[in-house]
Parts: structure tokens; sequence; C-alpha cells
């Protein structure tokens, strides 16, 4: 991966981030990249957002102490 | 490679789950329970059979997203997403999200999901039957198999219950598909390709051409749905009004060399094809499409063809326009041919709508293209090429005399409207010209003149390249033409053909403008113009004619002019002299009979019929003059004479000579008023004229007017006829006079040589012998008679004479007053000098109101 590639793979990890914002998905950056990466592998994005929403609707009865991870 | 893909999507997997599941505040622990139970979890959501139940396409997905956030009201926040994906869809290359629709896609679920989650938790009693420890599901090496997946019992629920919205609808529509397939017998693809086949003008399956109907129905045995067949039949309107045209156009062609279509006729036509083939290609277009389904958000839905009758009706829409108007072209034009044809297209050209009024500039520029190529080439060069009779302009066979006149007409029926009426005559005029100099003056430097005037005009005068729309251009180049061709036959006229010469020959010649050589043709021809018509010889004349001009000044004229000018005798009855049947004539050749042409040599004779009468009475009292001059009879020879019948004489003569002043007055002034303020003027006024002239209708008009002014004032028109009469009258009245003035001379010569005879007759005994010798003949004479009788005599014949003056005298002043008081009656601002001439002195206005 050149330099090149790796701005460009910076720059549509921004772009899609600030999508997150905007779409108010309550994603981190890190998370983010995780997801894309798995969508870059074919893996289908319905189910990534299943787990997505499984997961965090599981952590909110478990944390409920911890709301920042909701948000 | 497959392993290594596999290996990282686990690893990412875990990852993930690590990080949604433990907050960054709360390090995880790796391998609790936890975290492996909600790992398992995870990998077998990811292996379940969920696919995506859209068509991959970022664009749409972002669209509708954007759509999503401005119906929530957050416009700014919608634009600024439309902004970022457009920046991000441009990130192509190494380096970039490959799967960018999958991307956007789970941003848009997951957005989705929190705020159903936020509202309402309805998604998690959905999935009550999902137990974490399932541990026939826990298997990690499912989520590798997301492709394969394996038709086991319990992933149809899942996917049942995960997908319950989409699938309501897709139950739906299910239904309402039936439904419509119930309804209708043949699919809506079928109907929408017969209705394409029926706008080319061929029968459909189950669109058919129903002459009852004039137009294309679907067949009632075929069960749809009324709007359904309504729709059809509106837009099978276009194959109706395409089998009109195409049929006129067939027609038309078809019978082409046999039936006279015309050049316009087939220009339009073509113009006609163009525009078809437009539409042709409209329709190939249209028959592609609708072989393509229409690319739908949902994959699984199933949409119909790309073509639907409404999206048809749609495309239709301006097509059908277009048709329309060439419908009702074709139905206008069916009966019209040539310039009317043109002309009817223009009158519909002149619409508000722009496409209208665009498609009609178009069709007009090459319907009228052979028009403006006739127009140029008559203008240019004088040829009427209109085989079929198209033009404007028509040409007949006729003498070259009346060529300028009647050689070419304009046809009103033919003539464009957007060709003005003023226009069409320049147009006209230019070729005539050029036609004119070609046939009646054999001249070939009118080419010079077109090619200049090409030259001018520019670059629109090569072949087509007048177009419709472009008056001004053509203006211009009729202005440019005509300008160069009129000068050109001008100058020929002037020059080469010597117009002017000829006129001014026919104004001495025939005009008697040429004093000296009236008078010496008068002195010559009176004694033979005094015998009877039939008795004379015109060759005589001739020989007269041309003793005449050798004795006079007119021999120094040239000889090409002389040549012309021959006698002519008019037809005459019985009792006729030749005064009433002798006249002049010129002979004006190819081209000037074109101005001097047999109704204008009639009138030049009416006007020297008269004149030469004027002249016979002029001479004539001349002539009497001569004999009465008072120093020819000189008192002195009377002495012997009574001294009563010397009175008598002397007042006989005194009266006859009063009479002949008073004649002598009014002749040499009417004689005056002729030449000098009816022939000079007009002639002075045609020469002005002459010189402005820039064409030769304007030559022929200055001319025609010429001849009209000396017409009307010479009291030779229409309104002055009876003017004309009673100066007529007066003129008879003058000749009359005459004969008996000279039997007065001839008595008193007689008288004298009888006194004379008595007192010396030994002188001159042989010469009066000889002249009583030639009186013989007359009764009463006086040779054998004595002294007594000579007087007695000679007072009877005084008396007689006496009476006779006094009749002449009275009928002569009843005549004059006649004419006098008619005079003013007259229109004609000349004619007064002609009263003021004549009553100078007021003499006869003073006597009128006396009497």
């Amino acid at each position: 991966m050149d330099a090149d590639a790796a701005k460009t793979a910076r720059d549509s990890l921004d772009l899609a981030f600030q999508m997150s914002n905007i779409l108010e998905t309550g994603l981190d950056r890190h998370t983010l990249s995780i997801l894309i990466a798995l969508c870059d592998l074919g893996l289908n994005p319905e189910a990534l957002a299943a787990v997505v929403k499984e997961l965090r609707r599981e952590l909110v009865p478990q944390d409920a102490s911890s709301p920042s991870s909701v948000q | 490679m497959e392993e290594e893909d596999q290996q990282k999507v686990a690893d990412l997997v875990k990852e993930l789950v690590i990080r949604l599941v433990s907050p960054e505040s709360h390090p995880p622990i790796p391998n609790s329970s936890d975290l492996q139970s909600s790992l398992r979890y995870a990998i077998r959501l990811l292996s379940s059979r969920l696919t995506p139940s859209v068509a991959p396409d970022a664009a749409a997905i972002a669209e509708s997203t954007k759509r999503r956030l401005a119906t929530e009201g957050k416009s700014s926040q919608a634009l600024t997403f439309a902004d970022l994906y457009t920046k991000f869809a441009s990130k192509t290359g190494p380096g970039s999200v490959n799967n960018k629709w999958a991307v956007l896609y789970l941003l848009k679920i997951i957005s989705e999901d929190r705020k159903n989650v936020n509202s309402q938790l309805d998604s998690s009693v959905l999935l009550p039957n999902l137990d974490f420890n399932d541990a026939e599901l826990g298997n990690e090496s499912r989520v590798l198999g997301v492709r394969g997946n394996k038709d086991k019992g319990w992933s149809n629920g899942v996917l049942l219950v995960s997908k319950d919205p989409e699938n309501l609808r897709e139950i739906a529509f299910r239904e309402f598909v039936n439904l419509v397939k119930e309804e209708n017998e043949v699919s809506e693809e079928a109907l929408v390709r017969d209705v394409l086949y029926a706008c080319q003008g061929i029968d459909g399956n189950y669109v058919k051409f129903d002459t009852n109907a004039d137009g294309y129905v679907l067949s009632e045995l075929i069960k749809v749905p009324r709007a359904t067949r309504i729709m059809v039949r509106k837009l099978c309107e276009l194959g109706w009004l395409f089998r009109k045209v195409k049929g006129y156009i067939s027609e038309s062609m078809d019978g082409f060399p046999s039936e006279d279509v015309g050049t316009i006729g087939q220009a339009f036509c073509a113009a006609l094809q163009d525009e078809l083939s437009d539409y042709y290609k409209l329709l190939a277009v249209l028959e592609a499409q609708a072989m393509n389904p229409i690319p739908l958000v949902s994959e699984t839905a199933s949409s119909g063809n790309y073509l639907s009758m409404r999206r048809l009706s749609v495309w239709f829409a301006e097509p059908m326009v277009k048709m329309r108007l060439m419908a009702v072209l074709v139905d206008k034009c069916r009966v019209l041919r040539g310039g009317a044809m043109a002309g009817a297209i223009h009158m519909h050209a002149q619409h508000g709508d722009p496409l209208v009024h665009e498609f009609m500039g178009r069709l007009l520029r090459r319907v009228c293209s052979p028009l403006f190529e006739m127009v140029r080439s008559w203008v240019l060069e004088g040829e009427l090429e209109d085989v079929f009779a198209e033009f404007f302009i028509v040409g007949q066979p006729v003498k070259a005399e009346s060529l300028w006149r009647e050689g070419y007409m304009l046809h009103a029926g033919m003539l464009p409207s957007f060709i003005s009426q003023s226009l069409a005559q320049r147009i006209l005029r230019t070729g005539k010209s050029i036609n004119f100099l070609r046939v009646c003056c054999e001249d070939r430097g009118w080419a010079d003149a077109a090619t200049e005037a090409a030259a001018a005009a520019g670059t629109t005068t090569r072949r087509w390249g007048l177009g419709y729309g472009e008056t001004d251009a053509l203006e211009l180049l009729v202005d440019g033409a005509a300008k160069r061709v009129d000068k050109h036959l001008l100058n020929v006229i002037y020059n080469q053909y010597k117009f002017k010469e000829h006129c001014l020959a026919i104004k001495r010649y025939l005009l008697l403008g040429q004093g000296d050589f009236v008078q010496y043709l008068m002195d010559i021809v009176g004694p033979e113009l005094s015998e009877p018509a039939n008795t004379i010889s015109s060759f005589q004349l001739a020989g007269l004619l041309e003793t005449a001009i050798r004795s006079s000044n007119a021999q120094y004229d040239d000889r090409d002019i002389l040549d012309r000018l021959k006698v002519k005798m008019m037809p005459h009855e019985t009792g006729d002299r030749g005064w009433d049947v002798f006249s002049l004539e010129y002979d004006a050749r190819v081209p000037l009979d074109t101005v001097f042409t047999e109704s204008v040599m009639t009138k030049y004779l009416r006007i020297f019929n008269f004149l030469w009468k004027l002249r016979r009475v002029e001479h004539a009292l001349i002539g009497a003059w001569k004999t009465m001059k008072p120093n020819c009879i000189t008192s002195r020879s009377f002495m012997k004479l009574q001294n009563a019948v010397k009175l008598q004489l002397l007042s006989t003569l005194r009266r006859c000579q009063v009479l002949w002043d008073e004649m002598n007055h009014f002749v040499s002034n009417f004689q005056y008023y002729i030449m000098f303020e009816v022939l000079e003027v007009s002639w002075s006024n045609f020469l002005n004229e002459m010189e402005v002239a820039k064409d030769l209708d304007d030559l022929l008009a200055a001319h025609e007017k010429y001849l009209h002014s000396i017409v009307e004032k010479s009291l030779l028109g229409e309104r002055s006829q009876t003017l004309y009469n009673s100066l007529f009258a007066l003129f008879d009245l003058i000749l009359k006079f005459r004969s008996h003035a000279d039997r007065l001379s001839e008595g008193i010569n007689e008288l004298q040589a009888r006194t004379m005879e008595s007192s010396v007759p030994s002188r001159d005994k042989s010469k009066t012998k000889k002249r009583v010798n030639d009186k013989s003949s007359e009764p009463g004479s006086w040779i054998s008679d004595g002294r007594k009788a000579l007087t007695q005599r000679a007072g009877e014949f005084l008396r007689n004479m006496g009476q006779d003056l006094d009749a002449v005298a009275k009928e002569y002043s009843s005549l004059l007053e006649d004419f006098i008081s008619k005079l003013p009656m007259q229109q004609h601002v000349d004619l007064k000098f002609l009263l003021f001439r004549l009553d100078f002195t007021e003499f006869y206005s003073q006597l009128r109101p006396s009497k």
C-alpha cells in the first residue's frame, strides 16, 4: 500500500465517518473502519447492521449503568 | 486466499464484537463468557441467510437517505450528506472503499435501527426465539459460508421474522399483480408492443386498424379494463396520423412522373419524409426500451418492462404534436400546388409555440427551396424554370411587341404570402427586362449586369443559397439585379435604339412640329387631296411626301428616321375627300414598338388628324388672304364702275376681310395654344421624366402621360367631345368661308378683267380669251354682256356674296360663342389660358352678356 492509497483510504474513512455522524449511527471511527473492512470483504451489510443492533441492544440492559456506550 | 480472507473476517468480527460489547472506558476481559457468547451470536447472525434486499446501487441509497433527511427537516444536513457522498463516490483506485454501496447501506440501516430502538423496542420483540446459548449454531465456520447458505428450518424462521415489513409489501404487491393479471387478458408489455406497431401503421396482435371507427382500436374480444382501452385508443391516434401522412407521401411519390406533383410538392414530401425518419428513430429506441425491465430499488419486486402505457404517452407527447401538424398540412396541401402550397404552410407557421414555429420553419426551408431557386434563376438569368406551373410568374407565348406588356404575368394564386406584392412586382419586372433584352433587343450585355448583381448580393446567390425566412436577402438580391438590369435596359433603349430621337421624330413629323416641312407638304398635296378619296393613289402621295422632305429642312434628318415615315390612307367611304383619309405614319420597329404600340399609334394618328386639320384651316386662311390682300384688289380699277356697285363691292370686300380677320385671330391663337401650351410643354415634361425613369415601366408611364396630356389638352379626350365637335364645326365653317372668299375674289378678278377689257380691249386679249375659255362652262358668263348688263351682274353677284358672307358671319359668331361658352366648363387648367388668349380684349365676354 503506497502513500496515495493510504491517503485515499483515510479520506474515504473520514467521509464515511462524517456521513455516519450525520446519520447519527453512534459508531465511533474504529468500529466504522472495521465495518467498512468487513463490507469490503463481501459480508452482507444487512447482517452486519443486525449484529451492531443486536449487540448494542444487549449492551443496554447489561450496562445500564454506563449509558455512554449507547451514545 | 480463501482461508486468508476467512481468517481476516473472523478477526475483524471478533474485534467488532469487542468494540461493541465493551465500551472503551471498561477494557474488556478477553475470553470472558459474555464476550464469547456475544461473538457466537454475531457469527450466527452473520452466517444467517440474510441477503441484501436491495439492488447494489449506491447512488439510489444515497438519494433515499438524503430524501429521508430532507423530509425530517434536516435540509442542511441533507445537503452536507449529498456533498459528502459525491466526494466519497469519487474516491476510486487503490485504498478506496470498494463496496461503497454496502457501506452506505450499512450506515443507513444502523441509523434507521437506532431511531427504532429509541422510539420503540419492537425489533427486540420480534426476535424472542433467538437464544444466545444455542450451541448448535455456535460454529464459527458458519460465518464463512455466507454465500452458500444451507437450507435449514430455523433460518427460514429468522428470515421471515426479520424481513417481515418487506414481506408484507411483497405479498400485497403480488396480490395486486394477480388482480391485474386476472383483469387483463393481455399483459401490458404485449399492449405496448402492439401500440408501437400501430404507430408505424402496422396491425398488431390485439390492436388493429378499424375502418369503421377510422382508427386503431383494441379488439373488442379482448378483456381489458376500460381505462386501458381508452389509453390504447389515445396512443394510437399517432398511428392514425402517421398513416395519413405516410399515405400522402407515397401517393405523391408514386404518381410523380405522371401526375404533376410539382417540385414544391416533392420538396414538401421530402421534408415530411425527413421528419418521419426522426420519428422512426424514436420508435426504434422505444421498441428497444420496451424489452428492458425497469431498474427498481427493490430487486425482488417484479417490475414490469421499462415501457408502460403511461410512459409511452409521455414519450408520444412531442411526436404527437408534430404528427398532428403534419397531418393538418397534408390535408391543406392535398389540393394545393406550388407557391400556393408554400403560402398555405407559411400561414401555419405563424404560431406562438416555439416548437411548432421551429418545426414549421424547418419544413418551410425545405419546401421553399425550389421556389427560391426559381426566383433566383428568373431574376438573374431570366429563365422560367417552371415545368409544373408552380411559380408565381407565368409566361405566355406572345409576339415580340407585346412581350413586355403581356408576355409575363403575376399569378396571384401562386404567390406565397411571405413575398409581398411589391416585391413580386419587382421580381416580375427584373426577369421581364432580361427577357425583353434577350428577345426584343437581341442584347447580350444583360448577363454582365446580372453577374454584377449576383456578386453584389454576395453569397446568398449561390444555388440553393436562399431560404425561407431570408426575405431581406431575397429583397436585396432582387433590388440589386433589378437596378442593374433596368439600367442596362434603358441604356440599350436610349443609345442603341435611340428612343429619344424617335420620340423627337414623331413629334416633328406626326405632331407637325417641323413647320417648313408641313408647309411644303400642305402646298404639294393640297390639290391632290381635294380629289375624292377613291381616286387618290397612295404611291403618288408617298412621292409627294418624299418631295416635301427633300425640299424642307427635314432632308438633313437621319435617313433611318425618314425611312420610317410613311403615308397612310385610312379606310374611306364614298364621298370622302382626300383630306379626310390622308395621314402620316411612323414605323416604330422592335423593340420600340413596345412603347409605340398599336393603340399608342392610333392616338398619335388622332392627334395628327386634328393637327392636320388645324393646319389645313390655317393654310386655307392664308390662301384666302393671298387672294384678297388689299393691294391685290386695287380700287383704282373699279373707277369705271357705277358708284353704287363700287360701294357695294367695297363693303362686301370689307365684310369679308373683317370676317377673315376674326377667323384668323381664332385659328392662329388656337394654333399657338396647341403648339406652345400643349405640345412643347408636354414634350418638356416628358423629357424630364425620361431623365429620371429608372426602368422601362417608368418610361412607358412617362410616355403614356405625355400622350395623354396632349390628347386631353387638345380637346381630343372623352370629356371634351362636345367642344371638339363645335371646334370642328368652326373649322368646317372656316373652310366654307374660304371657298366663298375664293369665289368672291374670283368674281372680283373677273369683274376687273371685264372692266379692263372693255376699256382696253386690245390688250391682253389672248390672255383674257384663255381665261374665258377656262370659264366657258360657267353659266351666266359676262363676256357677251354689255356694260350695263355687266354692272347689273356685278351688283347681283356682290349682293349674293354679301348674303352668303352674312350667313357665314352669323353662323360663325354663333359657333364661336358656343365654343367660348363651353370652354370654361373644361376642367383642364391649360384651357383657361386658351380662353384668355382668345378673349384677350374681353370682346367676346362683353358681347355675350349683352345678348
